[in-house]
This record gives structure tokens, C-alpha cells and sequence, in this order.
């Protein structure tokens, strides 16, 4: 079921700087998003257009099929933890878990009640009569978790809600972000700008760029087949290079032939090709499909991070769990599902549509 | 719903301003009546203002008014800014305190008080009233604000400027002259400027202390008030008035300026 | 560095010890002592044993109070208004402006606006009533000192309104919270550092304004800072001043001893 639908949604500031241009999206119910982007790309502009703190200029926001675009934020059945988590610094835990039920005039009983499962939900169940300066960071979140999720929104917003978490709360807080949305089945959607924690939690991921949504799937998608050079660069680390299509399933770039899994291109179109560190192997000279020469390497803990140089002078980034030696000449190695091919200008729905042609129903399930 | 809202609150702000600007606007508006007092307006006149600038004792006052300003503020801003920058370098937090706690004492207390006290003191010392005084006063109590504008920008200094200069061989007073006092420049130049108000407006401590000889701009309207309307004092104020619309607006054009250039760029 | 330390705190503390300690020491031995030097509380009996003395505190208190709440009651939404103004900084100038002419000379324009043939009774004839005698009441000096005072009840109000987060209002709003359920449960207790400030700010000069009692109250209104100005200027009582100046101090303790107090919070088991 669709719960949020912006339709042609544009936001213009006074000055002039379009942060959002026609945007246009569903959110389905019951599902955990992200809108991943770097900063002023208008992810948070979109978050403020759904909590209603924000009109669009143009466009029109649905909720649950209503339309909610002039509707005063504190009518909507949205909920929101901010960025800096906004706890009432004049208020205790209680009174700000507490806040909105009391602003809805429920019984006191209902209330307390109602705080007390909120609170045991993340875990913070002795901690009701702190006050909010005597918190951690991490507990902090947690209070403003339980305040949006004890008025039982029908969507939960969280803007950048991890980022001033170090990062081993931060793993455990995606964890539990995931368990709990699992567990209360609303949905959730998540501001980020950072890739890993997108991929890690989301059923389906928005990728976004000045003011435009680039491309929009689920996670597996959009990291094995960025629709353009920004989503490529953005999600992962990838080596791109200039090619140009030869014919169908056949691709050339570093002035050398090779067999790939796209189609519908014309040939002779100059495109770009997007291969993935992770899907480099580096083996000997004589079995690589490219000739290189290692530059540099880094130990990364779970694998080597080895830069290289081919014969063309061209860099590419290797991951690798084997180490080699700097200066060493190497052969690389990659299978032509790797080799991922993009048309300068292609939109997602173009993309699609081109995949269907000649992929059928198993699209993305090539891993 | 919104916009009438709106249009309440702007009505308000209206009215409040207006009321504001009332009483000085009424005192210009009769400083050109040719009239003896502030009921009826005859016609209009220079007078007032030709008779303002015959007035050689009010134009002295009001000329050692501004001396005394610029003298005591002066004064007020180089003691209070050591001041600022002994109270950062206290090393116990209770001397800390201590400190904040006495200079705050004369910016909390009555104006009244401050003057009572300060005439037992200089008469106690044997201290003659008259400018010596009034200027001593005038310095005693604006030192205070010149600490409490230089504080802040002491506190949100980074410490590690003064570490990295002196890392890099600068002696003390390179980092005093160098590091310090750029940093708290704004607010030594704010402390400098309340530090001026405050005396140019000060009436009642000005009052207590000064004795026959000596008078200021306050003490001259407040005598000549008591006597009733003179139309004279319009006229003066209507000058003080173009004089402070016009430091004003230089003012506002240079933070605008200012503003302008720092202006930050959307993320 | 230590020596650097002595040199900045040197002319420092000695102001502290000249212009802070000694006069307040001065004006304590001056109430604590008699006409030949000697120790003495008579000062003090004298003063809360004579009915006109209370009355005056008394009064003089009731006047601040008054001065100080109608001060707080214009300035709170003007403050508020304020901070959703677009250029703030251009509003703001505009009422810091009056407090840039001299007091005296705001003081002096009531006398003829509140004169018997001035502005407001020119007006008040135009409806039928009056004129009346304004000048020289106790509401032509309540209405003066308050005009008087807006300004420095507005500042710190709307200063304390401007460092409220943001995200806090949109916060309020989320959780379902009308504009004047914000106004009432987030803004209002987050900026009462500011109208604590501004009470302050206000309350303590209000107790001591004797030059408007003197031009505008036409010495029908007494305060506390007219009769220290009387017993200091004219009957040279200094030792009856010093008193009430004690009695002023203690007073202005109170008053900010009352407005740092702590809040209070809902507990539960």
C-alpha cells in the first residue's frame, strides 16, 4: 500500500537555489527507506516536505491518498528524530517522551503506561527521571526514538540520526533501528549520507543529487548497476574508464576488446564502464585480461586496498585479500558480468527499460 | 488563519514603535515652533537653533560631555580589558568567581547606590568634586561592561593559538600583540563603544558626584527641566538625534557591508 | 608568565579594591554608624520603626513591580514577534535606537506631552474628556519609567528566543504542537533566562529612578532612590542615606535570588 507520494515536488528558496526539482516518489508502507546523498543534494528538503516543516513550491504531497501539502506539521500522522535528536533540554526524559501524548491530552495513566514501553523498546527503561544533559550521545538517540514512536506514527522520519554516533554505536544503533521497524511494521525513512549505513538497512534506497532522484532500488541494484558516474562514484568505490560500445554484449575501453552482459546500446556509442574494486582479481601476468604495475597498498583490516597503473596509464583500484608487492607487474582479472556499461544522459526509467529488452525477469539477480 | 496572524502581531510591533518614537519626534516637531512650549505649534522657526548655538556655556557642556565620554572610555577600555584578561588566566576557578562576582557588583547595583558610595569615597579621600571625580566615576563604572564584552571572545579563543605560536618561538608579548589581541579586538571595540554610551548617558551618578564647577549634557537638561519648558532643549535634542541617526547608519552600512562579504554559501 | 599574570591583574584589582570594595565598605560603615563616628543600629530602628519609611519601601517596591510586569507584558510579544521578523537586524536597531538619546531628554518630552494643555490632553478634549491632570501622578511615572525600560525588557527576551534551536520548535510542531502550545510549553520556558534577565535589568534601576520621580512624579512619588538622593544631596543626612541604601541593597539581593531559582519537574516511579 502506498502511505507518502510526492508528486512533482520542486522547492525553490527565496534566493533562488533549487534544492528539490520535480521530484516525484512513493513510499510504500510497512518498508524501511533511505534518501542517500551528499550534502545540499535535497535529501533533508524532502524529509522537511513530508514532516511538514516545509512547503513545496510546486507539487503535491499525498498521504495514506489524502493531500497533505498545506497541512500544518503537527496534524500529520508523521513523526520525526532529528538530526541533533531536539530534545527539550527544559524537560526530563519522561516529560519529553511524554510530550506528545500530552499535547493529545490522554489520560495519565495512558501516558505513563505508554512512556514506560516506549522507553523499554530501546532500552531505556530506569532512565526516566534523567535529565536530558545527563545522557550520552548514544542514550540521547535513544530518548528521541522513543518520543516520535510512542504517538504510533504511520511513518517515521530520522534525519541524519546516527551521524553524531561514533562508529561502534553506530553499528549496533542500525541494528536495532532495523529490528525495531521490523518489529512495529511502519515505515521508516532514513536520511544519510553515508552509503554503508543505506545499504545496510534499507529495503529500498533513494539516490539523490542536486535536487534530482538519480536512481532508486534496492540496495544490491543500485550498487551492481548504477544507473550514471555520480551513483557509481557515491555508493562504493569504482574504477571508471571511457569506452565505447562495439556491438551487442561487446565493449571496448584501454584500447582493448571485451565481452560484457549489456545490450541495446548502438555501437559505436561512447559510454562509460564502472568496475568495482571488490570484483578485480589480481593473478599472474599471463592469466589477467589487463597488464598492470602496483603504485601503492594499503592494509585495510579485512583486505588490501593496492592502487595500480596499466601500460596506458590509466589507475585502478584493487581489493584485494592477498597481499602483493609495489613495483610488482600483476595480470587482473574480472568476469564480464563485471564489466558494467552506462550511456552518458541515461535516466533510470530509460535504463529499465533497455534491461528489459533483453534481460527478462531476472533482472538484477546476476550475483 | 496565518495571515491574519501576521497582520496582529505586525499591528502591534507598529503600535509599540510608534510609541517609542513618540516622545522624540514631539520634542523635534517643537523645536521649530516659534512658541514657548510644547501645546501649540505657532510657526515655524529657526530660532531655537540660532539661539542654541549663542549658548556658549550649554555648547561647553556639551563639549566636555563628549571629552569626558571619550577620556573615561578610554581609560575603561585598558583596565577593563586587562581586567578580561587577568579574570581568563586565573588558574583556581573559585578566584575565577570571585573576580566575575566583584565586577559584576557594580553592574547590578542601583545607579543611586553607585553614587551615594562613590561620594562617601572621594570625600573621604579628601577628593575634590568636579571633573576629577566625575571622570573617575565615569571609568569606575564602565570598566565592568569593557570585561564583560572581552570575556567571551577570550573563552571562545582556541587555546592551542597560543601553544602553536609559542611552539614556533613567538616570546610573550609576540603572542599578546600578535594572537591576543587581534582575536579580541570586536569586543574590546564593543567594550570601547557601550563603555562610551554609558557615560555619555549616565545622570545620576554624574549627579552625585560632581560638584558646582563641573556639569554634563544630563545634569544641564535635568536643572533646566526642573524649571519647565525650554524650547532650546528641543533643539538640542533634535540634534543629538540626526547625530545618532547618522552614527547609525554609518554603522549599519558597515555590517552590512561586512555581512555581505561573509555571506555563506548553501551546503 | 607569572609576571605577565601580575602586570594585567594589577591596575585590575586595584580598581576592584578602590571603586568596588571600599565604597561598598564606606556605605555600610556610614549606616552603621552616628553622627560622631560611633557604632550604632539607631539608624536602622529609625527606619523600621517610622511608618513613613515603610510606606516608601513599600511603595517603592509596588512601583518597580508594577513598572517591571508592565514592561514584561508589552515586551514579551514584541520580543516574540521579533524573532520571526524578516531583517531582524534592521528591527532590532530600530528599538535599541531610543535608548541612544539621552534619558533626560525622553523625561523632558513627557513634561509637555503629559502637560496640562499638551498632546495627550489635546487628545483626551477631542473625546469629550478632560483635560485632565496628568503630569505628576503616579501613572504619568509608572507609564515614563516604562517606557523607558521597554527597550532593555526586549532584549535579553528576544536574545533568549533567538538561541532556542530551531529544530526544537519543528520538534514540538511534530509531536503534534499548536503554535500556542509551542509558544507555552517549548519557547516560553526556554527563554525565561532572558525575561530573567530582563526583570533584572529592569526591577533593580526601577527602585532608584529619583530623577523621574523628581520630573515626572513631581515628588508625589517617593522611591527609595529619591529619598537616598534627598538625604545625600539635600538634608546631608549621609548616614540616614547610607540606611536606606543598605535597604535597597538587601532588597536587590532578593530580587535576583528569586529570579535564579531552579525549575521543577514531573517524576514518576
Amino acid at each position: 500500500m502506498d502511505i507518502i507520494k510526492l508528486e512533482h515536488v520542486t522547492k525553490q528558496y527565496d534566493d533562488g537555489f533549487i534544492a528539490l526539482n520535480d521530484i516525484s516518489l512513493t513510499i510504500e508502507s510497512g518498508k524501511f527507506y533511505s534518501l542517500l546523498g551528499p550534502s545540499g543534494s535535497g535529501k533533508t528538503t524532502i524529509l522537511r516536505i513530508m514532516a511538514g516543516f516545509s512547503e513545496p513550491t510546486e507539487g503535491k504531497v499525498y498521504f495514506a491518498g489524502q493531500d497533505i501539502t498545506a497541512l500544518d506539521a503537527s496534524k500529520r500522522q508523521i513523526n520525526t528524530v532529528f538530526q541533533n535528536y531536539a530534545l527539550f533540554p527544559h524537560m526530563n526524559v519522561y516529560e519529553n517522551v511524554a510530550f506528545g501524548l500530552e499535547i493529545k491530552k490522554q489520560k495519565k495513566s495512558k501516558i505513563q503506561a505508554a512512556v514506560k514501553d516506549a522507553l523499554h523498546m530501546v532500552q531505556l527503561d530506569d532512565f526516566a527521571n534523567r535529565e536530558i544533559s545527563e545522557l550520552s550521545g548514544g542514550q540521547q538517540q535513544r530518548v528521541a526514538i522513543a518520543r516520535a514512536l510512542v504517538n504510533q506514527p504511520k511513518v517515521l522520519l530520522l534525519d541524519e540520526s546516527l551521524s553524531a554516533l561514533d562508529k561502534h554505536l553506530r553499528k549496533d544503533m542500525q541494528f536495532e533501528l532495523r529490528a525495531i521497524q521490523k518489529k512495529l511494521g511502519i515505515t521508516f525513512i532514513f536520511v544519510t549520507h553515508d552509503q554503508e549505513e543505506a545499504l545496510a538497512m534499507s529495503d529500498e534506497i533513494f539516490v539523490l543529487d542536486k535536487g534530482k532522484i538519480q536512481q532508486s532500488g534496492s540496495p544490491v541494484d543500485i550498487y551492481d548497476e548504477p544507473v550514471n558516474d555520480f551513483v557509481a562514484r557515491f555508493i562504493g568505490d569504482s574504477n571508471i574508464v571511457l569506452g565505447r560500445m562495439v556491438r551487442d554484449f561487446e565493449v571496448e575501453f584501454v584500447n582493448r576488446r571485451f565481452e560484457c552482459a549489456d545490450a541495446g546500446i548502438p555501437a559505436g556509442e561512447k559510454v562509460e564502464i564502472v568496475l568495482r574494486p571488490e570484483d578485480l582479481d589480481l593473478v599472474r601476468p599471463e592469466d589477467g585480461k589487463l597488464d598492470v604495475i602496483v603504485q601503492s597498498q594499503l592494509f585495510l583490516g579485512d583486505h588490501y586496498e593496492i592502487k595500480a597503473k596499466d601500460m596506458d596509464d590509466n589507475e585502478w583500484l584493487i581489493h584485494s585479500t592477498n597481499a602483493t608487492q609495489v613495483g610488482k607487474e600483476v595480470g587482473v582479472f574480472f568476469d564480464s558480468e563485471d564489466i558494467h556499461v552506462m550511456r552518458f544522459g541515461e535516466s533510470e526509467a530509460d535504463f529499465d527499460k533497455r534491461l528489459e529488452t533483453y534481460e527478462g525477469d531476472e533482472t538484477g539477480e546476476k550475483r | 488563519m496565518k495571515k491574519k496572524h501576521f497582520v496582529w502581531s505586525r499591528l502591534y510591533m507598529a503600535i509599540v514603535l510608534f510609541m517609542m518614537y513618540l516622545p522624540i519626534f514631539y520634542l523635534i516637531f517643537y523645536s521649530f515652533s516659534s512658541g514657548k512650549n510644547m501645546s501649540r505649534f505657532r510657526h515655524f522657526t529657526w530660532a531655537h537653533y540660532v539661539t542654541l548655538f549663542h549658548d556658549d556655556r550649554l555648547l561647553a557642556i556639551f563639549i566636555e560631555t563628549i571629552m569626558l565620554a571619550l577620556l573615561s572610555s578610554l581609560v575603561a577600555t585598558l583596565i577593563g580589558t586587562f581586567g578580561a584578561i587577568a579574570i581568563d588566566q586565573a588558574k583556581s576557578k573559585k578566584f575565577k568567581g570571585i573576580l566575575l562576582a566583584l565586577n559584576n557588583i557594580l553592574m547590578v547595583s542601583p545607579d543611586v547606590i553607585i553614587g551615594a558610595s562613590f561620594l562617601i569615597f572621594f570625600t573621604a579621600l579628601g577628593i575634590s568634586l568636579g571633573f576629577g571625580s566625575v571622570l573617575l566615576s565615569h571609568i569606575a563604572f564602565s570598566i565592568p561592561v569593557v570585561v564583560l564584552m572581552v570575556l567571551p571572545r577570550l573563552k571562545e579563543m582556541d587555546r592551542s593559538l597560543i601553544d602553536a605560536a609559542q611552539d614556533l618561538g613567538a616570546n610573550q608579548f609576540d603572542v599578546f600583540s600578535k594572537i591576543l589581541l587581534p582575536v579580541i579586538t570586536p569586543g574590546i571595540l564593543s567594550g570601547f563603544f557601550m563603555a562610551f554610551t554609558y557615560s555619555l548617558d549616565d545622570f545620576a551618578v554624574t549627579f552625585f558626584v560632581t560638584g558646582n564647577g563641573f556639569s554634563t549634557l544630563s545634569v544641564e537638561i535635568y536643572s533646566r527641566a526642573r524649571q519647565g519648558i525650554d524650547l532650546e532643549i528641543n533643539a538640542l535634542s533634535a540634534l543629538m538625534f540626526v547625530f545618532v541617526l547618522a552614527l547609525v547608519f554609518v554603522y549599519y552600512l558597515i555590517e552590512k557591508r561586512r555581512r555581505f562579504k561573509k555571506a555563506p554559501k548553501r551546503g | 608568565m607569572k609576571k605577565n599574570r601580575l602586570f594585567f591583574l594589577l591596575p585590575y584589582s586595584l580598581w576592584i579594591l578602590l571603586f568596588v570594595i571600599a565604597p561598598m565598605i564606606l556605605i555600610a560603615f556610614d549606616a552603621f554608624t552616628g553622627s560622631h563616628g560611633e557604632f550604632t543600629w539607631s539608624n536602622f530602628v529609625q527606619f523600621f520603626s517610622d511608618t513613613t519609611f515603610l510606606r516608601m519601601t513599600l511603595n517603592s517596591f509596588w512601583y518597580a513591580f508594577l513598572i517591571t510586569v508592565i514592561t514584561l507584558l508589552i515586551s514579551y510579544p514584541m520580543a516574540y514577534i521579533l524573532s520571526h521578523m524578516k531583517n531582524q537586524q534592521f528591527w532590532l536597531l530600530l528599538i535599541i535606537l531610543p535608548t541612544w538619546i539621552n534619558l533626560l531628554l525622553k523625561a523632558y518630552a513627557f513634561i509637555g506631552i503629559f502637560a496640562r494643555d499638551g498632546l495627550v490632553n489635546h487628545f483626551l478634549s477631542f473625546f469629550g474628556i478632560g483635560p485632565a491632570n496628568i503630569l505628576f501622578t503616579d501613572f504619568a511615572f509608572i507609564f515614563v519609567a516604562t517606557y523607558i525600560e521597554i527597550p532593555f525588557m526586549i532584549l535579553p527576551i528576544y536574545n533568549a528566543i533567538c538561541d532556542i534551536d530551531p529544530a526544537l520548535i519543528n520538534a514540538a510542531r511534530d509531536l503534534g504542537a499548536s503554535k500556542w502550545q509551542v509558544l507555552g510549553k517549548i519557547i516560553w520556558p526556554l527563554s525565561r533566562s532572558g525575561v530573567e534577565s530582563g526583570i533584572q535589568a529592569v526591577f533593580i534601576p526601577s527602585l532608584s529612578l529619583f530623577m523621574l520621580t523628581r520630573l515626572i512624579g513631581g515628588n508625589r512619588v517617593i522611591t527609595l532612590g529619591t529619598a537616598i538622593e534627598e538625604y545625600f544631596l539635600t538634608t546631608m543626612n549621609w548616614h540616614m542615606g547610607s540606611t536606606i541604601g543598605v535597604v535597597l541593597i538587601v532588597l536587590m539581593l532578593i530580587v535576583m535570588l528569586t529570579t535564579n531559582r531552579k525549575r521543577h519537574h514531573q517524576e514518576v516511579r
